[in-house]
């Protein structure tokens, strides 16, 4: 199992080496000139021509490509993403405490999303057909066509306003994960329990649980043995969304108040912070890439099968 | 054994998302000392506080460099003298004199002021922000005074005087604004500078920041030894709240309790919300008199697009139907505005060149100029290339938005086309610097700047020169600017104005829309409101609950 592990990590490595290496040709690709971005952000009102050579001296930009792209790469490696052109601060100051609020906002997100579709998958798959199936997805579809900015707006009115339970927005205290964390799981879970659901069915048919059945086993046991193996797509799907739910949380993040990444990385796009931008991308890029490699694991585990695919 | 491997794998996951939560706590970024009692302590109960909502946080509060937020800056440092309704008046400044041909400038300082970390105010304080602005001019040439300051002397502890190269008529006006030329204590500087950040926050004002909690809450509270008498409103908290619908809601529960025009002129609620507000009984809603003009800025330098023409330009100020804006967006709040400073502003009460909401005059300067509908298309076009343009509207304010739609329907009725981006007030700003619009929405400056400032602002990069350079008479028009700041007589000045006025007026890159004023929402109980000369800062300190 563990040399299965550090050489699944192993793999990662050149993967990530591709998207860095993209990660930065693109903002090179991009027609602004970085010294010319960096002045205009400082607010300098005539930039002249030696302003600029003296600029792209001080950036580095003057270097040959590969140069600076070694360059960058190795101070990514120690969380060394440049300085924000528009601010001027160190880009990991800023973009740290935005991606843990996001993190923590996820992390507790996707766990409600878990329990939430594996509950409602299972109890859809054993009740197939029946009026609980259709209700919860009738339910479901109607709870997640519905978008993420308005269902706020109205579970803020009545939950803080109305009711005066919780807040409407901001990061205080516990109470300020609720609503922000329902939100993104109904919309989430009512699209992952689809998954549970399909896989419990398809698992039923099988032989093993007819041999089971016949061998007398308790229904309960059963269950549990198609839970397992109904998992393992599950698995993948859950550990994926959290590298999604990181990238794609801005509209919640706005509506309430939440300092996280995706306002951030708004405003850096609109601002071109370039160094913002990148650090953003090659974040968000680790971090599909560890999970991704973490399902992975996850179901070696469960599967033994799997660990000699490698 | 392999329920046990899960077992253990998913108390690692457990233990893994525990100490993400804690270290991200730990990695917030504080300023200053940190209070027991944060913005949680918003609620219904404690009224004697001001939670104020803001779209944005307050940002760099350097006072020397331009990104922080202005009202929170106005509350915590000062200039040597304020502008009021009645002129120029003594602040930091007691008294001065200025010499018989107007280049040297003495302040009088007032005695016994110190800054927030309790090190005194004095001459020698004086010279060194002066100083410390002046190293970095480059950055403040949108402020003319800071081309024209030769030096700054050192008289006594308390006397400090100010070398000007040439007479500049505006230069107690310039040195009344909310930035670049008011006071942080030197201990803060970094390497006897503040052009690359600042160590702390200490001013002269009356409220001091306590702790900031960046893109969450700022907390002001009263500065006990204020030289003006310690503020009665003893906190002050700017809450980011970036979507006007959670600010509405925040302020129906009291989680926050003023919401204000924020220092780009927009407003997070509109009229209606404002209205609901009031109604339920916990707020009162408080108009300044008109501060400003909103308009669209029209970029006549845009290389290859229809917005560089004359005639475009025009056909949009006159297509545009202003009482409908007035009195259906605004609710009869903001009066139409015709011209780009309204006739009570200083010099600018001119005769110029009637254009109201004249549909036909629209179509017939289009043809005029060649925009033809072909083959009776929808969007007029002129060798093959479409009367299509950008506008940019900043996605915080509602207003701008309702306005953006209104006008683009009202131009498709001329065949012109005009696309709608809605952007934060930042990215529009940088847009303005670099020139990279065709149309976006603006305000003048206000009382303060008015028309001084605003019309500096045509010939500087950072403002409006992309707006004005694409214009036939370009050069005149920057020559006039130059001459006028340094007439020293008045009738010199009027004329001067009056021939600036017309040029841009002609032009039409400036097109009026509304007269805007400083809205504000606050506490029912709160007394003492009022506004200043300039639209960016608010008297906090005269403010107190019943």
């Amino acid at each position: 199992m563990g040399r299965y592990i550090v050489r699944r990590l192993l793999i990662s490595i050149p993967l990530l080496l591709v998207i860095s290496f993209l990660t930065f040709i693109l903002i090179n690709l991009s027609p602004h000139d970085p010294a010319e971005l960096v002045l205009q952000a400082q607010e300098v009102p005539v930039i002249t021509e030696e302003l600029l050579v003296q600029t792209r001296e001080e950036l580095g930009l003057d270097q040959p490509f590969l140069v600076q792209y070694i360059e960058w790469a190795v101070a990514c490696l120690r969380l060394d993403f440049g300085e924000s052109y528009v601010t001027g601060k160190p880009v990991w100051s800023i973009l740290g405490p935005a991606f843990f609020n996001t993190l923590k906002l996820t992390l507790v997100s996707v766990a409600v999303i878990v329990l939430l579709s594996i509950a409602l998958g299972v109890i859809c798959a054993l009740r197939e057909g029946r009026l609980v199936d259709k209700s919860v997805r009738g339910i479901s579809f109607f709870l997640t066509s519905m978008p993420s900015y308005w269902l706020a707006a109205l579970m803020i009115w009545y939950f803080s306003v109305k009711l005066d339970l919780l807040p409407t927005s901001g990061m205080d205290s516990l109470a300020s994960y609720v609503l922000p964390v329902i939100v993104i799981a109904i919309s989430y879970a009512g699209i992952y329990f689809r998954f549970v659901r399909s896989a419990m069915i398809s698992n039923l048919n099988e032989d093993y649980v007819l041999y089971g059945r016949a061998c007398g086993l308790p229904e309960k046991k059963i269950t549990k043995h198609i839970l397992k193996n109904s998992l393992q797509v599950s698995v993948s799907v859950f550990c994926m969304a959290i590298p999604i739910i990181l990238g794609s949380t801005v509209v919640v993040e706005n509506v309430f108040a939440w300092p996280g990444l995706g306002s951030l990385s708004v405003k850096s796009i609109l601002s071109r912070d370039f160094p913002m931008i990148q650090a953003y991308v090659l974040v968000l890029a680790v971090a599909f890439v560890l999970f991704n490699t973490l399902s992975d694991i996850i179901n070696a585990v469960i599967n033994p099968k799997l660990r000699n695919d490698l | 054994m392999k329920s046990s491997k899960m077992t253990k794998f998913l108390s690692i996951c457990t233990l893994s998302v525990v100490l993400v939560a804690g270290c991200s706590s730990g990695s917030n970024t504080d300023t200053g000392t940190t209070t027991d009692t944060g913005a949680k302590s918003a609620s219904k109960e404690t009224k004697q506080e001001i939670i104020y909502a803001s779209s944005k946080d307050i940002l760099d509060m350097n006072p020397h460099l331009y990104s922080g937020s202005m009202p929170a800056q106005g509350m915590v440092y000062e200039s040597l003298v304020e502008n009021t309704a009645d002129g120029i008046k003594p602040l930091l400044a007691e008294s001065w004199d200025i010499s018989e041909d107007g280049k040297v400038y003495t302040f009088h300082l007032r005695e016994g002021v110190t800054f927030h970390d309790g090190s005194p105010f004095n001459a020698e304080a004086v010279k060194k922000n002066m100083d410390a602005v002046q190293n970095n001019a480059e950055k403040h040439s949108w402020i003319k005074l800071s081309t024209k300051i030769v030096s700054v002397n050192v008289k006594d502890e308390h006397t400090v005087e100010l070398v000007l190269s040439d007479t500049y008529y505006p230069a107690l006006v310039e040195l009344s604004m909310t930035r670049p030329y008011v006071f942080i204590s030197p201990n803060d500087f970094k390497n006897g500078e503040t052009k690359d950040g600042v160590n702390g926050f200490s001013g002269t004002g009356p409220y001091k920041l306590v702790e900031h909690k960046v893109d969450q809450y700022a907390t002001f509270e009263a500065n006990e030894s204020y030289w003006g008498g310690a503020p009665k409103v003893k906190r002050i908290i700017s809450k980011v709240l970036p979507q006007g619908e959670t600010t509405f809601l925040a302020l129906q529960k009291g989680e926050v309790n003023m919401v204000f025009t924020d220092d780009r002129g927009a407003d997070s609620l509109d009229v209606e919300a404002m209205n609901t507000l009031v109604e339920s009984g916990d707020y009162q809603l408080v108009r300044s008199e008109p501060m400003n003009t909103k308009m669209i800025v029209a970029n006549s330098s845009r290389a290859g697009n229809p917005v560089q023409e004359t005639a475009v330009r025009e056909a949009i100020w006159y297509a545009i139907d202003r009482d409908t804006i007035s009195e259906q967006i605004f609710e009869g709040t903001e009066a139409p505005a015709n011209t780009l400073f309204s006739s009570n502003v200083n010099y600018a009460n001119v005769d110029l060149k009637e254009r109201g909401y004249d549909v036909e005059q629209a179509v017939k300067l289009l043809e005029e100029a060649g925009w033809t509908r072909e083959n009776s298309s929808a969007v007029r076009t002129k060798g093959g290339k479409p009367l299509a343009m950008s506008l940019y509207y900043d996605v915080n304010s509602s207003s701008q938005k309702v306005q953006a739609e209104f006008i683009q329907h009202s131009l498709k009725e001329i065949g012109m086309e005009l696309e709608l981006i809605g952007e934060e007030s930042t990215s529009i700003a940088n847009r303005r610097s670099t020139g990279d619009y065709d149309l976006l929405f603006n305000q003048t400056w206000g009382l303060a700047y008015d028309p001084q400032s605003t019309i500096s602002a045509f010939t500087s990069p950072s403002s409006y020169l992309h707006t004005t350079s694409g214009i036939a008479k370009a050069d005149e028009l920057y020559q006039k600017i130059e001459d006028v700041m340094v007439s020293t007589d008045e009738e010199t000045r009027k004329s001067l104005y009056a021939d600036i006025l017309t040029v841009v007026h002609d032009e039409a890159v400036f097109i009026p829309l509304t007269n805007g004023s400083v809205t504000m929402v606050a506490p029912k109980q709160l007394q003492g409101i009022s506004f200043k000369q300039t639209q960016f800062e608010l008297p906090f300190e005269r403010m107190h609950f019943e």
